[in-house]
């Protein structure tokens, strides 16, 4: 296997991962489900931007995706209920 | 086989198995299923990086794999907190 190859093989999976995460975190009902599979879809962003070689951006979304973004949702979900509303 | 090429196999095979650990997030019944198929994800994906700043021989990119396991780990114990205050997911 030589770096070409490795390249576009990472590159399939991450497309792949990203459309599955994106899928779930909308279609999830349970909000901490959606949270958890919006972190999911954060990590494989920012190996994408590492493959990309970015490693900057990657440590930035690592960052903001990681910890801000599911301890700041979570938050907002403590202070409301659980289960999605609907009507 | 040279060296390069283990690596790169490895790799490869990390990030299959990482997307293994997806299945688990898309079916799994509970919320602490879908935690610690986020965590194991986190940490196989982290690997990958360590293993593909081997493969590149540039040290920076060493530095986001360590970022990014020091910061799910933060993210890990906020939803665990988060389970253990509100008790979700476990019925």
């Amino acid at each position: 296997m030589n770096f070409g190859e490795l390249f576009w093989a990472v590159q399939i999976l991450a497309a792949f991962g990203l459309l599955v995460s994106a899928i779930a975190a909308v279609r999830f009902k349970n909000l901490v489900a959606a949270v958890i599979a919006m972190a999911v879809f954060s990590l494989i962003l920012s190996l994408e931007f590492y493959i990309l070689q970015a490693p900057d951006v990657a440590i930035a979304e690592a960052g903001v995706g990681a910890c801000l973004t599911t301890a700041m949702y979570l938050l907002a979900i403590k202070n409301t209920t659980d289960e999605e509303v609907i009507e | 086989m040279t060296v390069d090429a283990m690596f790169m196999w490895a790799l490869a095979l990390l990030l299959f198995s990482a997307m293994l650990t997806l299945i688990r997030l898309l079916v799994g019944p509970t919320i602490p299923d879908r935690a610690v198929a986020l965590d194991s994800m986190t940490t196989t994906t982290a690997g990958a990086m360590v293993l593909y700043g081997v493969i590149t021989r540039q040290a920076i990119f060493i530095d986001v794999a360590l970022v990014y396991a020091i910061l799910s780990y933060i993210a890990t114990l906020y939803i665990a907190r988060y389970l253990v205050k509100k008790r979700v997911g476990l019925a």
